[in-house]
């Protein structure tokens, strides 16, 4: 495969790191229409990974499969060593350690930002209330907006409900985070506020997959590029390669409508 | 007619009144005349409509008021019957119960207004027009009555020689409603003042608090109670009757009671609102939150038991057992919340949970003796034991569940061994729980039982599990299917044919059975309403952070749901406490029953009926009303109508 | 990623009490069991309390002499059980009909009324409304009863006033028009009628649309209903052949052998299982061929085909007298038919008769020539009207406030007039938010005439408790009216279900 030099490029840096998220062979039916055909992939520990690809192209299925929002029938998912299975307890773990941010927030529009974000820390991770308010502060501060606490998220804009929700998922200190295009509901003003925090996270070593169309974000911070169409992974390449120089047609013309 | 009809929908005319509804206050005052023209008389068709409309109310009111202040109503059959009316037979010597409890929760109403004292206002014009209207409509009244029938020296109606009754003449009438009169041109001038002083334009948006209004209100209803000649009739114990007398004002124990339960709920108001602003203000609205919620059986238990303690039962049994549990359920508690415990703690809750269902069904079998409060304590403390994992870790959240379990276990004890010492209130009859009283009961028992059940059936249509949902699915459809009045019947007859040997019920508990089974499902139907309003996203994002199907169900799905459907489960209320009035058909006492046969089976009143029922009928109308509007209001201000 | 090889996983079945699947499938057939069992223990209990104290729990008061008598009905002294609880349903259909009918016509007119621009009529519609729904419907009854029972006694010396209506204490008298010998006959004729005005409705549409001319379609569908109806009143009797139709079917199912029934009951639940497991194979089959079946997938399999054979188990081995009662009920069916359109009924389909006061007995009261309704019918009648109407004057408001005002802009800003805005944009957009709960009101005026029991109106209810009064058979008699309650409930939303497919707006 032509793109194995770009990969080996990124694997160079990652290469001694653990493997956080191995997918081998995985399928998703629905119906009749089957969204993801054999999709294998290995995300290393720290590494960032944009997936990007048309509509409709089985992006989101594949990462909602990861902390099995979806089923997948086929194949096999590890998070970090554990096994997507049928398994209660696996379950329960991996749901710890990865967090997840969606294209619509999902905050919970009855629970102030500051309880949005205990939540989990509380009943989940069983933290004291205390404890579990100031590190909910101190996230607040990071993603640039602690005077909005005790706020409802209906009061805040989208930019800073999109904050609000990746606080939330920080707040169970997760290993791993999943993005579902965090920014296509947002007013274009808003999207540079969530795409910074994002760029931040990342510099920061835990490992991604974002779900995006944001091809600067994607150019400026990604490890790897996957390119999605039809339920299959077409191409995987650094960002250089992935831009400059793509091999698959497909890509080309993705690309080409894109930019 | 056909013509009207469409006139009446005029498209521009449903954004005017969309626009009224939403903003009352906003409309500009008119000129009478102008008013009259737009409102009244704005096209032929309009103006026809209006006649025709005026026509109706004319007849309408002249009808109504005809037959209330008719020399054929007998209203002295509801006013000797006030009583059995609210209680049918409670004991005298007891009624003090029913004062307590009463003040118990208008202290308790003002406590609570006093707490959330944000009522809002309502705008002086508002209450300028209200005073306007009533005063005209009394005017109105009082002119369109008939005269009234002449009445000779004796009491009696006096008739002409062919029979026909012989009437006032309309200018005798008029006088003779002089103080109806005055008390028409009184509000009705109070309405021009205020509307004069405060309702010009800079004032417009002046407002009285709500709280005031109300209070004043009820402040001139008692105060009239001391002053007006509503009648005076008292109980006779030896003769066991009733003595009228009219043109004195009502007995002294009817209107002293209902003086201090004024004061009872002014007082508390007041204390609400020096409550509301001291550092303690959330603990204490917690607190009357939780009055609320157990005082409805615990005051209806005041009201129908005095239990005579046998100490040395309460000294051998009842205390160590209350302890014990109390104790050792404490201690397991206590180390099932210690960190590291992990599956070993389910383990235990589930076993914990199984004995306890096992001495239930030992219990319908009688295979074994066990003391009912020891079966309760079980299944307390298994799902408390379930509970658990959720307070584990901390020292304090350990100490809050242990604390918790401390109360609970109190208070169950304390009630069950209330419950089963036997009671000195005289009960009379069998139907000595009667009238209103028995009414509320069962309303409110019904309310409160019914809610989590419908909550889980609610919560079974709409789960994933295919046969959770088909089982609820079919429960709901089947009881939805059929009339109350044959579930009702059902229970009262089949129940006891449907227990084992040695277990009864009490009708009154079949019936309650029943309309609780019954009121869950329409009250699931509500809830599911809501349910189905909450985004997939939301289950989603609480599935992300890890939260438990439980954890999610209880903190994300349940709380959204239920704020969704809070005008559907009050009109669910509203229906429920309408459909109380059922019980009379199937042989319990309740008001309308007292209304329907009790009192017209009297000697001295056979067959007076319509009055009382009447009656019922402007009981049930206040209650419904109030809640209704009540609602309206709460909607309007947690904004769900903007939705 | 050919250079990455996957890594080689170790897979492991997890224990059965942590697996998603197991757990979830062992919990719902646990529920069910405990759901049966339940069921199971009560009814036991029940039949052996019965036994006890000597009540079986058959239907043979059905065919049994009650000795009661009804208050009103279409026939007042029934002769079996049967026919006395059949006298209720008749009597609870026409009153929920009735009702129906009225009370939608009221409650449009208050709906309209509280959304006029006549303030007048908005105060009134709206003491109306807030009224009547906030005071119970069995307070309303018993008032209304209490009213009528205290006007005039009825007696010889007055008549009817101008012969056709009489008002009095034992209620209302009115002209009755009945169904006559040929009815049945004639609305043969009314059918073919209502056929032919469809079509012809149709072609009037279709010559609409291409002349663009105004063709009356429905007035003309009419008016040749009317015609066949006229014409059809004078050659009915040729459809005297149609009884001999039915009675020779009615001889043909009672040959049926019964084992023949009895094993296709139990091939139908056997091949309904084969069905839905063929249907679910085929969902879950993909292009590539047939898809991995989940846990899940077994477990639903394996549920339908035990229920499927346990459910012939149950119609061949435990309940083998269901299939004599289909054939002995399909007979009588058909046997009932062919009396009705017997041979040499050429009579009127429909006569009137005008209302009359008889003295049979102590007193004097209507006698059964006219249309009477009783105070408990006119008591009950009025109650289910009045306050049903409450609720439907706030659905026919809120429906018509539902639709957004720029509907009524966009048709005004199209310059459509005013009323052909209300008709074709307005009121279809206004009916589909309206029709359920429409329904729900319908469902609910029909299970409220139950009420009647407590002025004694002989709907199913008050006659089914005279029933069990009389015979003990309580159990019975309550299944009776479940089932009658569910069918009526079932036939409402089923009607409401069929309009609301259709007024559907399409969306993605």
């Amino acid at each position: 495969m032509s793109t194995d030099d770009a990969t080996t490029a990124a694997n160079d840096r990652l290469a001694d790191r653990e493997d956080m998220i191995v997918c081998v062979d995985v399928d998703k039916f629905y119906g009749d229409f089957q969204a993801l055909k054999g999709v294998t992939a290995t995300i290393k520990e720290g590494e960032v990974a944009v997936i990007c690809g048309p509509s409709g192209s089985g992006k989101s299925t594949w990462i909602r499969c990861i902390n099995r929002l979806e089923v997948h029938q086929g194949g096999d998912i590890v998070v970090d060593g554990i096994e997507l299975t049928n398994d209660l307890r696996n379950i329960e773990k991996i749901r710890s350690e990865v967090g997840m941010v969606f294209q619509q927030f999902n905050l919970f529009p009855h629970l102030t930002v500051l309880d949005n974000i205990t939540l989990a820390p509380i009943w989940v991770r069983k933290k004291p209330r205390a404890e579990a308010e100031a590190m909910a502060r101190a996230l607040l501060e990071r993603v640039g907006i602690p005077e909005q606490a005790e706020k409802f998220p209906g009061q805040l804009s989208g930019g800073q409900q999109q904050r609000v929700a990746i606080a939330r998922s920080l707040a169970m200190e997760p290993r791993v985070m999943l993005f579902d295009e965090p920014t296509s509901a947002l007013d274009p003003e808003m999207i540079k506020e969530v795409l910074d925090v994002m760029k931040e996270l990342a510099m920061s070593g835990i490992t991604m997959m974002v779900v995006t169309h944001e091809m600067g974000f994607a150019r400026e911070v990604a490890d790897r590029i996957m390119f999605m169409e039809g339920g299959e992974i077409v191409e995987v390449g650094t960002p250089e390669h992935f831009f400059t120089n793509p091999t698959e047609d497909r890509t080309k013309l993705f690309l080409s409508q894109i930019l | 007619m056909q013509d009207a009809n469409q006139g009446s929908v005029d498209p521009e005319f449903q954004q005017g009144i969309e626009d009224r509804e939403s903003s009352p206050h906003e409309i500009p005052s008119l000129p009478v005349g102008q008013w009259l023209r737009q409102n009244l008389f704005s096209s032929w068709v309009n103006s026809v409509l209006t006649l025709f409309g005026g026509f109706l109310a004319f007849f309408a009111l002249r009808g109504v008021l005809n037959f209330v202040f008719s020399e054929n109503r007998q209203w002295d059959a509801v006013r000797t019957n006030l009583r059995a009316l609210m209680t049918l037979s409670y004991p005298e010597s007891q009624y003090i119960r029913v004062w307590v409890s009463l003040g118990f929760v208008a202290g308790l109403a003002g406590l609570s207004a006093g707490l959330w004292a944000n009522w809002g206002g309502v705008s002086v014009k508002r209450v300028s027009t209200w005073l306007m209207g009533t005063g005209g409509l009394l005017a109105v009244c009082v002119i369109v009555r008939e005269p009234s029938v002449i009445l000779g020296s004796d009491g009696k109606v006096v008739r002409t020689l062919e029979g026909s009754l012989q009437r006032e003449s309309f200018l005798d009438a008029m006088v003779n409603r002089s103080s109806w009169w005055i008390a028409a041109v009184v509000l009705l001038v109070a309405g021009i003042v205020l509307w004069r002083r405060f309702a010009s334009a800079t004032h417009r948006g002046s407002e009285l608090p709500v709280t005031s209004v109300v209070f004043l209100g009820l402040g001139l209803a008692v105060l009239s109670l001391w002053i007006a000649p509503y009648g005076h009739y008292a109980f006779i114990s030896e003769t066991k009757s009733y003595v009228a007398e009219s043109g004195r004002t009502v007995a002294f124990s009817t209107k002293l009671p209902w003086t201090v339960m004024l004061a009872l709920l002014c007082s508390f108001f007041g204390l609400g609102r020096l409550l509301q602003r001291s550092e303690y203000g959330g603990l204490i609205k917690g607190a009357s939150n939780l009055l609320w919620l157990v005082s409805p059986l615990t005051l209806f238990w005041v009201v129908l038991r005095d239990p005579a303690l046998d100490y040395g039962h309460v000294i051998s049994t009842d205390l160590p057992m209350g302890l014990a549990f109390g104790a050792l359920g404490g201690a397991v508690l206590w180390s099932l919340t210690r960190t590291g415990v992990g599956e070993a703690g389910r383990l235990v809750a589930t076993m914990l949970l199984g004995f306890a269902i096992f001495n239930w069904v030992a219990a319908f079998f009688g295979w074994y003796p066990m003391l009912q409060k020891a079966r309760i304590s079980f299944l307390l403390l298994a799902f408390a034991a379930l509970l658990a994992p959720n307070f584990m870790g901390e020292i304090a959240k350990r100490r809050q569940l242990v604390l918790g379990w401390l109360g609970v276990t109190a208070l169950v004890h304390y009630l069950a061994t209330m419950i089963n010492t036997p009671s000195t209130v005289e009960v009379q009859s069998s139907e000595f729980l009667g009238g209103l009283g028995l009414t509320l009961f069962v309303a409110l028992i019904v309310v409160l039982l019914s809610f989590p059940l419908g909550v889980l059936l609610a919560l079974g249509r709409t789960s994933k599990f295919p046969i959770f949902r088909m089982l609820s699915t079919s429960y709901i459809e089947v009881i939805r299917g059929v009339p109350l009045i044959s579930v009702l019947i059902f229970f009262s007859v089949m129940v006891p044919l449907f227990l084992p040997d040695g277990m009864e019920l009490a009708e009154l508990a079949a019936v309650l059975t029943g309309y609780t089974l019954f009121s869950a499902a329409y009250l699931a139907e509500n809830v599911r309403g809501g349910l189905q309003s909450i985004t997939k996203g939301q289950y989603e994002a609480a599935d992300a952070i890890g939260l438990t199907a439980a954890q999610r169900t209880s903190f994300i799905v349940l709380p959204q749901a239920l704020t969704v459907s809070i005008p559907q489960l009050v009109g669910q209320v509203i229906s429920t406490f309408k459909e109380t009035s059922l019980l009379a058909i199937i042989g319990l006492f309740d008001f309308l029953r007292v209304a329907n046969s009790v009192i017209p089976a009297q000697s001295e009143f056979l067959g007076v009926k319509r009055e009382g029922i009447l009656l019922v009928a402007i009981i049930y109308f206040f209650f419904n009303f109030t809640i209704s509007k009540y609602s309206q209001r709460l909607e309007r201000r947690v904004g769900l109508g903007e939705r | 990623m050919a250079s990455s090889a996957p890594p080689s996983i170790h897979h492991e079945r997890p224990p059965f009490y942590r697996d998603v699947t197991v757990v979830k499938w062992a919990v719902q057939v646990l529920a069910l069991m405990l759901t049966i069992g339940a069921l199971w223990f009560l009814a036991k209990q029940a039949g052996d309390n019965l036994r006890a104290s000597n009540v079986p729990t058959d239907y043979n008061f059905l065919s049994v002499n009650p000795g009661i008598d009804l208050s009103s009905g279409i026939d007042t002294d029934p002769d079996t059980g049967g026919r006395a609880l059949w006298v209720g349903m008749v009597n609870t259909l026409r009153m929920a009909i009735a009702g129906i009918f009225v009370a939608t016509i009221v409650g449009v007119l208050v709906g309209l009324a509280r959304l006029s621009n006549n303030w007048l009529l908005r105060k009134l519609g709206t003491v109306f409304v807030e009224t009547l729904r906030n005071v119970p419907l069995l307070v309303q009854i018993l008032f209304y009863g209490a009213i009528f029972a205290s006007l005039d006694r009825v007696s010889m010396d007055v008549g009817p006033i101008n012969g056709w209506f009489h008002l009095s204490n034992k209620g209302l008298s009115m002209p009755r028009v009945h169904i006559a010998d040929g009815f049945y006959q004639w609305m043969i004729v009314i059918g073919i009628g209502l056929f032919a005005a469809n079509f012809l409705r149709k072609r009037r549409i279709a010559e609409q649309d291409l002349s663009g001319e105004e063709t009356y379609p429905i007035l003309s569908a009419f008016g040749l209903i009317v015609v066949i109806g006229i014409l059809g009143w004078f050659v009915h009797p040729i459809f005297g052949f149609v009884g001999n139709i039915f009675s020779s079917l009615s001889s043909a199912v009672s040959a049926i052998p019964e084992g023949a029934v009895q094993v296709l009951i139990a091939f139908l639940s056997v091949g309904l299982s084969v069905y839905w497991i063929r249907g679910f194979l085929k969902s879950r089959r993909t292009p590539a061929g047939l898809a991995k079946l989940t846990d899940d997938d077994y477990f639903r399999m394996i549920f339908a085909a035990t229920g499927g054979v346990l459910g012939a188990v149950f119609f061949l081995v435990l309940w083998p007298g269901l299939s004599s009662w289909i054939i002995n009920s399909g007979s009588d069916l058909f046997e009932v038919l062919s009396n009705k359109f017997g041979n040499g009924r050429s009579g009127r389909p429909i006569d009137v008769a005008l209302p009359e006061v008889v003295q049979i007995g102590k007193f004097p009261n209507y006698g059964p020539s006219g249309l009477n309704f009783s105070i408990g019918f006119a008591a009950v009648f009025f109650g289910v009207v009045f306050y049903t109407s409450a609720f439907i004057a706030e659905i026919v408001r809120g429906g018509i406030l539902a639709v957004p005002k720029g509907q009524t802009e966009a048709a005004a800003a199209l310059g459509l007039r005013r009323s052909i805005a209300l008709r074709r944009v307005i009121i279809p957009q206004a009916a589909r938010v309206m029709l359920p709960p429409l329904g729900n009101q319908y469902l609910n005026l029909t299970k409220n005439t139950s009420l009647a029991i407590a002025v004694g109106y002989s709907d199913i209810v008050q006659v089914g408790q005279t029933v069990y009064n009389q015979t003990g058979k309580t159990l019975p008699v309550v299944s009776i009216w479940m089932f009658f309650y569910l069918s009526c409930s079932l036939s409402i939303s089923v009607v409401v279900n069929f309009f609301n497919v259709r007024m559907r707006i399409v969306e993605r």
